[in-house]
């Protein structure tokens, strides 16, 4: 699995130096306007725009971690051999989502906003570019999931756990 | 109509009961019901275009910001001294320390805006202060729960932010200075709670600190209080926008913590920066989906059916703003914060304005009511969080929480009937 142990740290990496731009960009924003009295224009527009991808592209590294909320109690009350079912269920349910809606729905999305030439305002970015990184993580997050499930049937059926 | 709403309920809780996580019950459910009406590509595709679009507002960055300040705070020593502070100050009162994590709560929720950095940050340090000094570790536990929520309505806030977007625009600066009375009342009740049941069970009493170290922990404590005055001040004086605030925390943060108090090293960065963008992307996701089922609702016309149908119910206003309450806090045990100010908010909002309640005191009774579910089973992010640090089971910490939800459920009802809690500091200010 070396191939996504590259993925994990390119994905952190990545949230890492999306994290820090953003901050840079606000504080930028408001030295420009109080310091400098010459307030940027671009700052806004890049601030939202590194927010969108920090939001969807960490729901994939968030996915990895096991980390977003949910309700476990049911499941965690069943034996292994049916717990394994439902998780399997939950990982279907996941990939699902994001075939249809991140990849299939976000592709469609990029596309049609691409065709149509829409331009951000400030930095004039195709927003189908923007827009890229859901089918980006809806692909990740897929990926994390068959990985998931490997793991699930992979160990032995005892459940020692 | 009725039938999208039946397919995005019941899709919906059956996700969830299952264990599929909220943002994606919720995505779901949405697709479900949206196919009902319109062909699949045009679906997904509008699913896509809202969930980036929802995402996509200045006032949102505040989030991250506040979520990495209050990171940094948490191991950078900033918790550890407001806690101390308030050990000195009140620690020696009946139930003290139970006292100090109420306060401890309210100050970091004050300058962290996140519940469940505040459960991490005071709860962490105090459950086992607490277990040393003989108190019952369930009910230190239910104690660290309630009083993480004063933060929800003590600003900064991130679920305000959250309301004045799903709003449609109410002042954020209006909205963190009619937070102040009710936050504070929360933790004032709590504490009477815990007083009462300090004197009761005989709790040990802790020793009363010389003068000298009151003195010097309240001075220690000092910088991170400033952090209050230059967020706070600087939003409510036009300085800068709440975003703008929260980058300036986060960089106030850093220098204390790096540079002054030289608890956090420079190499420990990285890793904080990527926990920040771990828990923003958890309550972005959570947004995102959101938006997409509360476009759908109103592209039914759900919120006007329901608002019209809840009006219909009875002619007595304080009947239907206890309907409500009652309604937000099933609502509020099941469902995430995030998403139920975002769904809830076009349905009710209508309604409260109609009964004659200001935008501004349904969104601190709203909040204030989902507070109680954030602390509740099933579904309370922060009960979990306390439990894992008490290492104790949830079942455990029901009943000592129950005074503690009656003591939250009066302030909620003052704040519902008497709209001058939420109106006077704002409308003071000049808001």
């Amino acid at each position: 699995m070396n191939f996504i142990r590259i993925i994990d740290k390119s994905l952190a990496g990545a949230l890492i130096f999306a994290m820090f731009s953003i901050l840079i960009t606000v504080i930028w924003q408001v030295i420009s306007r109080y310091v400098l009295k010459d307030p940027a224009s671009v700052t806004e527009e890049l601030s939202r725009f590194i927010l969108i991808w920090i939001g969807i592209l960490g729901a994939a590294y968030a996915y990895r971690q096991n980390a977003h909320l949910g309700f476990n109690l049911i499941v965690e009350r069943q034996r292994y051999q049916v717990r394994r079912l439902l998780l399997t269920f939950v990982e279907l349910m996941v990939i699902f989502f994001c075939l249809a809606v991140m990849l299939f729905g976000g592709s469609e999305l990029v596309l049609l906003t691409l065709e149509l030439e829409q331009i951000s305002a400030a930095l004039g970015i195709k927003m189908g570019v923007i827009y890229s990184v859901l089918p980006l993580s809806g692909c990740l997050i897929v990926l994390y999931a068959i990985t998931n499930i490997i793991t699930l049937w992979r160990t032995n059926d005892t459940g020692a756990d | 109509m009725e039938m999208t709403g039946i397919i995005l309920v019941v899709t919906f809780f059956v996700l969830l009961l299952l264990n599929v996580p909220i943002s994606i019950s919720i995505g779901i459910a949405t697709l479900l019901a949206m196919v009902m009406s319109m062909d699949f590509t045009p679906a997904v595709t509008t699913i896509a275009q809202r969930m980036a679009g929802g995402l996509n507002s200045f006032a949102l960055l505040a989030i991250p910001f506040f979520v990495l300040s209050g990171l940094i705070m948490g191991r950078g020593g900033i918790a550890k001294r407001l806690i101390e502070c308030a050990m000195a100050l009140i620690g020696a009162l009946p139930g003290g320390l139970a006292l100090v994590n109420v306060v401890s709560c309210m100050l970091f929720g004050a300058i962290s805006g996140s519940a469940v950095a505040t459960t991490s940050a005071i709860g962490s340090f105090m459950l086992p202060e607490m277990k040393k000094a003989g108190y019952d570790t369930n009910f230190s536990a239910a104690v660290t729960a309630a009083a993480s929520t004063t933060g929800m309505l003590i600003p900064p806030s991130n679920i305000l932010i959250v309301y004045a977007i799903a709003s449609g625009g109410v002042s954020i600066a209006a909205l963190f200075m009619a937070g102040y009375v009710p936050g504070i009342m929360v933790g004032l009740a709590l504490m009477l709670v815990c007083f009462v049941y300090a004197k009761m069970k005989g709790f040990p009493l802790s020793a009363r600190l010389p003068l000298s170290v009151v003195v010097s922990k309240t001075v220690a404590a000092l910088p991170s209080l400033f952090l209050i005055f230059l967020v706070i001040g600087g939003i409510v004086g036009g300085i800068f926008t709440a975003t703008e605030a929260g980058a300036i925390a986060v960089v106030y943060a850093l220098l204390l913590a790096v540079a002054v108090y030289k608890e956090v090293s420079a190499s420990a960065l990285p890793e904080i920066f990527l926990k920040a963008a771990e828990t923003t992307a958890i309550v972005m996701l959570l947004i995102a989906a959101s938006t997409a089922m509360s476009w759908l609702l109103s592209f039914d016309g759900i919120p006007q059916a329901l608002s019209s149908a809840l009006l219909s119910l009875s002619d007595n206003p304080l009947l239907i703003l206890l309907l409500i309450n009652l309604l937000l806090i099933v609502v509020g045990a099941f469902l995430d914060m995030t998403p139920a100010v975002l769904i809830f908010t076009p349905i009710f909002l209508p309604v409260a304005l109609e009964l004659g309640m200001s935008e501004l005191q349904f969104g601190i009774m709203l909040v204030l009511n989902l507070s109680i579910g954030l602390c509740s089973p099933p579904v309370g992010a922060v009960l979990f969080i306390t439990c894992a640090i008490a290492k104790t089971k949830l079942e455990n910490i029901i009943r000592p929480l129950i005074p503690l939800y009656i003591a939250m459920f009066v302030v909620l009802m003052l704040v519902t009937y008497v709209p001058w809690i939420s109106e006077a500091l704002p409308s003071a200010l000049g808001f």
